[in-house]
């Protein structure tokens, strides 16, 4: 056997080699947190845990993406793991081309806020990317319209669409990652974003819990806001929100603190951003927090009679003076804060300690303040959520490997009888598995998580791979025997200009699938396409290669 | 060497005329059906949940299809549109047109309500679905166009060329009218096999068209040619799919999306048999005979 002239049949062997590296060798990552990306995905921005996660912390669980389980490097879709798959789109209008210079910024937030009667953290104007966007249903293109033209700022009903900016996607999905991953309760999944038509959504999928488990934990913003509620001498309250996440620089693992009286305080520390400190420090010295208001909120009473408090809230936070969303906890200034706060040292180590009624409450909390609040609400109403049993799916799993190999048998049936003879049919049908082991290979070496759709492109794979085999093998086999390796050379040409052909006919009509984002169906494309190139350039020529040592034998 | 023989037709007794009134003939009723039922329907083909929007819920349980509307009907007040037997044993598949995040929650919790297991549940919103649907067509109208220049491009004449477009053309309508006969519903399974027979189903009219313009040898001795090798792949792929289609079904293993690709490719292949061997060949002994003559 000359290896020379058997190139073809090396490569092959190469890329068996190489799949099997693929599927079996272990990989020291399989138990670390892993950024796949599911296959339906478009390349997303994760732009993963940024600093806010502490390490020990009790609450976060190993993840990976989607589950690899079995004896192979393999990763399984929801389809065939079972799990939540949730795409929705967010919640929200954008203005585009709005120059507003940046030291305006937030005062338009503010001004657009008090016209629309919304909290200004639904709103964000972005002076670099000339773009300012409202994030509630309750705005109409209309009035965001009219109130950016009351603000001076000529932007027309026609110059809002419908959607959000690529920044808040990014954002978001970096949340929402971030909340799957610190969630105790769930094993993993991801967030991503997909496009379909002009529309951008956000597409969640969180292998082996239901759709209640999911929507509990991105249901809301999850957006917390300390709230400064406080006398204001004249006989009322004020509500001024004192910082959000944003405020937040880092956040440390709940922690149960005792109480003067002897009970247990779950609460979960906190260290606040420069700014915020800032913020915050003068704030409570002048609004009285720090002098009369020390130990002075009294919980048990109204909000109206209730004295000097912190609210935590969970919700809008303030909006035209009103406490908007549910007040967790309500919490009084300690003296030794004060202290501090009075010698102007709480700057220089900005920590803050915010409480929670019990332990799971606290757990909630230190999710949302570690996660970040979703800038905008995701829209549950105008995508598409999919849910599968776990046990279901590995039935499918195992099924479809099963139908998989009984097609193949179908195969080598046909195969058999046509050609009648072992030295041509037995190297067709391993060809044609080999092609699907290759293919396999790729999957798991590129993380491709495989759904049914991918199934039912392998196949497919299968069936295609055979024809343009049968397209050699005829060729060569035909009337006139083979003499030379040059007749051998000049049929084997012949043949490949058929299954060249095939093959660009075959990607051609699969590539609007592979691009456009019909979603589930972007695997099946991927993998027949794949296929067909591993076909053309690897497994076929080998199987011509093999048939010459057969017929010139 | 022993060979088993393809079964060939002496295209010597027949004339083009009486070779294309078949597959023609086949194609026009075809275009019929999906024509009234476009009449009928207002769809060329009657669109599944992922294209109009709506709920499908698989539940397992022991109660009959009449017991499941009717519990899912006195619990929530969304109107039960259908239910069928799914996968094997116990499983039913029930449709809703509701979608809304709130009413699914209702509907799943109907479920649980009434002591069914949830095995599965997919909602897709109407204006999601039409969108799909808007992308699935395009993509569908942007495969044959793609596919077309393709064969332009590599045989340079028209009448082959037009021979394999028209080919690949019926293999595609034939099995949307078998759909709508059969009550298969458009799907994105469905979609993807109507895409793949796009490129399947010209293999074998390539290799015709090959054989006959490229190859030295008479008309007759190259399309036999041809016809072993070209039939031998079809008639492969038509195994492998019948046997997937039969063993995913739901009366064995009830995997679902596998069946509906099958199914569809099944109809599609057989149709390219018929349109290869019948109409593309008349195609090009015309070509071959009186094309180049004039």
């Amino acid at each position: 056997m000359n290896l020379r002239e058997n190139w073809r049949v090396v490569l092959l062997v190469v890329f068996v080699v190489l799949a099997s590296v693929a599927l079996f060798a272990p990989t020291g990552s399989s138990d670390a947190p892993t950024n796949q990306v599911p296959a339906q995905s478009t390349q997303s921005a994760q732009n993963g845990t940024n600093g806010t996660n502490a390490s020990g912390n009790n609450t976060t669980v190993t993840v990976q993406a989607n589950t690899t389980d079995g004896p192979t490097n393999l990763k399984f879709g929801l389809e065939l793991s079972g799990g939540t798959r949730i795409r929705a789109p967010l919640v929200g209008l954008t203005a585009e081309g709005v120059e507003v210079p940046a030291d305006n910024a937030t005062t338009l937030e503010q001004d657009l806020a008090t016209r629309l009667n919304v909290s200004t953290l639904d709103l964000r104007v972005d002076s670099q990317g000339r773009t300012v966007e409202v994030f509630t249903e309750n705005v109409t293109e209309e009035q965001f319209a009219s109130a950016l033209q009351a603000s001076g700022y000529d932007v027309q009903q026609n110059e809002i669409r419908d959607g959000v900016t690529e920044q808040t996607l990014e954002t978001a999905v970096g949340v929402l990652d971030r909340k799957i991953r610190g969630a105790g309760s769930l094993s993993g999944g991801d967030a991503a974003i997909v496009r379909s038509g002009g529309e951008a959504f956000v597409l969640i999928e969180v292998p082996g819990a239901t759709r209640a488990e999911v929507l509990e934990l991105i249901g809301d913003r999850g957006q917390v806001v300390v709230v400064a509620h406080f006398p204001d001498g004249n006989g009322s309250y004020r509500n001024v929100p004192l910082f959000s996440q944003d405020g937040i620089a880092n956040v440390n693992p709940v922690q149960i603190q005792q109480t003067q009286q002897g009970g247990e305080q779950p609460v979960v520390p906190t260290t606040l951003t420069q700014t915020a400190a800032e913020n915050f420090s003068d704030a409570m010295q002048k609004f009285g927090f720090t002098q009369q208001g020390v130990s002075a909120c009294r919980t048990n009473m109204p909000n109206d009679e209730d004295g000097y408090c912190l609210y935590t809230v969970r919700g809008d936070g303030v909006v035209d003076g009103e406490i908007r969303g549910d007040v967790v906890y309500k919490a009084a200034m300690g003296p030794d804060l004060a202290n501090i706060i009075n010698n102007e040292d709480f700057v220089k180590d900005p920590s803050f300690v915010t409480s929670a009624p019990n332990r799971s409450a606290a757990q909630r909390l230190q999710l949302d303040l570690q996660a970040g609040a979703l800038p905008a609400e995701l829209d549950l109403d105008s995508g598409t959520s999919y849910y599968l049993q776990p046990s279901l799916a590995s039935e499918f799993k195992s099924f479809s490997v099963v139908t998989g190999l009984v097609a193949m048998l179908a195969v080598a049936g046909v195969v058999f009888f046509r050609y009648r003879e072992a030295g041509v049919a037995l190297p067709m049908v391993l060809t044609a598995a080999a092609e699907v082991y290759i293919l396999l290979g790729f999957a798991a070496a590129v993380g491709l998580a495989l759904d049914l759709s991918h199934i039912a492109g392998f196949i497919a794979v299968i069936g295609t791979g055979v024809d343009d085999l049968v397209i050699i093998a005829d060729e060569i086999l035909q009337s006139g025997d083979v003499k030379t390796g040059r007749v051998f050379a000049s049929r084997f040409r012949k043949a490949f200009w058929v299954i060249g052909a095939a093959a660009a006919t075959t990607i051609i009509a699969l590539s609007p699938l592979a691009v456009l984002s019909l979603g589930d169906l972007q695997g099946f494309a991927i993998v027949t396409i794949v296929g067909v190139l591993v076909g053309v350039l690897v497994t076929r020529p080998a199987y011509g290669d093999i048939l010459r040592s057969v017929v010139l034998d | 060497m022993s060979r088993f023989e393809v079964q060939t037709i002496d295209y010597t007794r027949y004339s083009n005329r009486q070779l294309v009134a078949i597959p023609l003939l086949v194609l026009a009723v075809a275009l019929a059906v999906i024509v009234g039922w476009y009449a009928l329907t207002g769809a060329p083909v009657s669109p599944g949940i992922a294209f109009t929007g709506g709920t499908e819920l698989q539940v397992s349980t022991t109660a009959s299809s009449g017991e499941i509307t009717q519990a899912f009907e006195s619990r929530t007040p969304y109107e039960v549109e259908s239910v069928q037997q799914a996968g094997s044993g116990n499983s039913w598949l029930v449709t809703f047109q509701a979608t809304e995040n709130s009413e699914v929650r209702q509907i799943t919790s109907a479920a649980e309500d009434a002591g069914y297991t949830i095995e599965s549940v997919s909602s897709r919103s109407a204006s999601f679905s039409g969108e799909s649907q808007r992308q699935a067509l395009l993509g569908i109208g942007a495969a044959f166009v793609g596919m077309s220049l393709l064969v332009f491009v590599l045989f340079r004449t028209f009448v082959p060329s037009i021979a394999v477009v028209a080919s690949a053309f019926s293999d595609i309508v034939i099995p949307i009218a078998l759909m709508n006969i059969f009550g298969i519903k458009l799907t994105l399974g469905t979609v993807a096999a109507l895409l793949m027979l796009i490129g399947y189903s010209v293999d074998s009219d390539l290799l015709l068209n090959n054989h006959v313009l490229r190859r030295s040898g008479s008309f007759y001795e190259s399309t036999y040619r041809a016809m072993r090798t070209g039939v031998t792949m079809t008639v492969t792929s038509i195994a492998a799919m019948s046997v997937m289609t039969l063993v995913s079904s739901r009366f064995v293993f009830g995997i679902p999306l596998l069946p509906e690709v099958g199914i569809v490719l099944v109809f599609g292949l057989t149709a390219d048999l018929m349109n290869t061997y019948l109409l593309n060949v008349s195609l090009l002994r015309y070509y071959k005979y009186e094309g180049i003559a004039k």
